[in-house]
């Protein structure tokens, strides 16, 4: 090897006038301009230049025409200066480290001692100074993609919380997860409890159908990569059109809600990349965000349901509580009593007391079929047909009758009523009445046994031109109507027993010297003692008559 | 919002305003570089790159990005950005593109602010 020239000034000037235009200049990568620079300043026929690619040394750029393979790099690696087959390699170094390899061909070994360390010293410098530009660009870049990561995992969980829209949330978490993975395709399922469809959205291509999720025995847990195949090693389905994958389930204390999945992390030259296991943590810190936000909707609408429900039902109460007799009328040789207990789940019950001409009184108690608005309705409606139809009907039956018609022409809704009218006539102790398949009414004897005035038709509603029985019975003074709807009767305890016609009855044959006031409220406070704890879910409505003793 | 990045261009006297429709990712950035360095070729001195139908940026796109940024930087042209989502908009401002190449919220405005 020749002895190393020492460097001059004005050589060393010369050289960075050829490498000053080249270096401004924005065409073409610095390697090649580098090269180009080498080859013209040292009057070589042709050059190349080695670079660094992780452990391996590449090359990056070539200068002048030269024949293919003619400049590989020697073997074994030069570590200064040196010639082989007529070429001049000179190691690039900079602060110790070797950052490239120059091969020159076409110079005399002459020139050696005078080219190599100009070139050593300023493209190695060079070329350590780019490296290290690239590699705080590469760093700085690192950091940043990192900000973007966490600002956005901030901004879903902002967005999210706030997002009542399953599609738009979809869209969110699948867009974020796909372009923060850096994958070229991704799939999200969300399904509903019972297992229905919620949303499917992809990009890039569908990775997986709501079909095979469905099938998809999906265990909970973290995120599962698979950098060999197109296969989640868990449960064995194969994705579709993805070489790489990572699949993550969506779920919430145990429930399954979806599966989000990603394949095919990108890189710039093309290639499919691994996935790693930051990009797993990230991608199961969305399916956690994504859970928590379609469980935070599903609440929502159900408590909006809820709300609309409980509004509802307000309503019903309010229709209810208008219809019902505001106080009990004061009917000679009558002794009355009666009270209705309307549940949360507001039924149709109805009971109404008229007082009518020549001191006889008209009374009754319905219940309607169905709960809610719709039977509050259908109470309504009934409330306008008898008072619209009790000075028109010559008899109860025909009284009963027209209800029957009118309903079946005005009400809004095809439901039907059970219903017990009677008709009293204090003087002579007559009752006249229908019981259109209401529950039987107790007729307990002042001196005798306790008898049931049985339906004498069918429910009001039910069949067109229906018929029905009506009968008379006389009350002797002191003997006592007991009128009820099924909510009484069918009561319930935790033992889901019901409180029963049995326990009914001999409450109203125990109370046959009560004041009716007192047993009517004995009546309901032992239903609720019965029932305890216990949600009711009907109407209790009791109406007590009694034919009063005459004073002499 | 197209499955494979779409881009058109279209021409304004010195100003090539460049719309995309699609996933800005190593497909979609190389056909934004593609078309970027065509138009910088036939003379154009400012890019617009109009993002309305694009809703999902990764980093090999905004790499890509940053590249045809240094290209038009070093022929001392101009770059503007418009019609972001707000989360691209927030990503380009945290990746630096928005130190170099402004933002704003429409094409009239990006056009007006880069044209010479």
């Amino acid at each position: 090897m020749a002895d190393a020239a020492p460097l001059s000034a004005s050589r060393l000037a010369g050289l960075w006038r050829v490498l000053e235009e080249p270096l401004r200049s924005p065409d073409g990568p610095l390697p090649a301009r580098l090269a180009q620079a080498a080859v013209s300043w040292s009057g070589a026929r042709c050059g190349a230049l080695y670079l660094r690619d992780k452990d391996a040394w590449v090359r990056a750029a070539v200068a002048g025409t030269f024949e293919p393979n003619s400049l590989d790099l020697p073997d074994p690696i030069p570590g200064e200066p040196t010639r082989r087959e007529g070429a001049l390699w000179v190691p690039l170094s900079a602060e110790g480290e070797i950052h490239g390899h120059l091969g020159l061909d076409g110079i005399g070994p002459e020139e050696t001692a005078d080219l190599a360390p100009f070139l050593a010293i300023v493209l190695g410098g060079l070329l350590g100074a780019h490296r290290l530009s690239r590699l705080v660009k590469e760093a700085d870049f690192e950091v940043r993609t990192r900000l973007v990561e966490l600002e956005s995992l901030y901004d879903l969980g902002l967005s999210l919380s706030g997002q009542l829209d399953i599609a738009a949330l979809g869209d969110e978490v699948l867009f974020r997860s796909i372009s923060l993975t850096d994958a070229g395709k991704g799939t999200l399922i969300l399904i509903h409890e019972d297992g229905r469809l919620l949303l499917e959205r992809s990009l890039g291509g569908q990775l997986l159908s709501a079909e095979q999720f469905a099938s998809w025995d999906v265990p909970e847990g973290e995120a599962v990569i698979n950098n060999a195949a197109a296969t989640v090693p868990t449960c064995g389905v194969r994705l579709a059109s993805c070489e790489k994958c990572l699949v993550v389930p969506v779920t919430v204390s145990g429930r399954r809600l979806g599966v989000l999945a990603v394949a095919d992390k990108e890189s710039r030259n093309g290639s499919v990349l691994d996935f790693t296991p930051a990009d797993a943590r990230l991608l199961s810190l969305f399916a956690n965000q994504a859970a928590a936000a379609i469980e935070t909707a599903r609440l929502h609408r159900a408590a909006i349901e809820s709300e609309r429900i409980e509004r509802e039902m307000e309503l019903a109460a309010a229709i209810q509580r208008e219809i019902l007799p505001h106080s009990i009328p004061e009917i000679a040789g009558v002794e009355l009593a009666a009270a209705n207990l309307p549940t949360r789940h507001v039924g149709g019950d109805y009971y109404d007391l008229f007082p009518l001409s020549r001191g006889r009184l008209g009374f009754l108690v319905a219940d309607v079929s169905g709960k809610g608005v719709p039977a509050a309705l259908l109470v309504s409606t009934v409330h306008a047909a008898v008072h619209l139809q009790i000075d028109e009907a010559k008899t109860v039956v025909e009284l009963v009758t027209r209800i029957d018609r009118h309903l079946r022409r005005y009400a809004a809704t095809r439901k039907f009523l059970t219903l017990f009218f009677g008709l009293f006539e204090p003087d002579t102790g007559l009752l006249t009445y229908v019981s259109a398949g209401h529950n039987p009414a107790l007729l307990l004897r002042r001196h005798g046994p306790m008898a049931r005035l049985n339906s004498t038709g069918v429910p009001v509603g039910m069949f067109p031109d229906a018929t029905w029985r009506q009968e008379t019975v006389t009350l002797a003074p002191g003997d006592l109507l007991c009128l009820y709807t099924d909510g009484l009767t069918e009561a319930v305890n935790v033992q889901e027993e019901e409180f029963g016609m049995e326990r009914l009855s001999a409450l109203v044959a125990g109370g046959r010297d009560m004041p009716l006031k007192l047993l009517c409220e004995r009546v309901l406070a032992e239903v609720a003692d019965f029932a305890a704890d216990m949600p009711q879910y009907d109407d209790q409505t009791l109406l007590l008559l009694r034919r009063k003793e005459v004073e002499s | 919002m197209s499955e494979i990045c779409k881009v058109a261009a279209e021409r304004r006297g010195d100003v090539a305003i460049l719309s995309t429709d699609g996933y800005i990712n190593n497909q979609g950035g190389e056909e934004i570089a593609r078309q970027a360095y065509t138009q910088l070729e036939s003379g154009a001195r400012a890019l617009v790159l109009n993002l309305e139908k694009t809703r999902i940026v990764n980093s090999i796109g905004i790499s890509i990005l940053i590249e045809v940024l240094e290209k038009v930087m070093d022929r001392k042209g101009k770059l503007a950005f418009c019609c972001l989502t707000p989360t691209i908009d927030k990503t380009f401002r945290i990746m630096g593109l928005a130190q170099y190449a402004a933002i704003y919220p429409t094409e009239a405005d990006a056009v007006r602010a880069v044209s010479p």
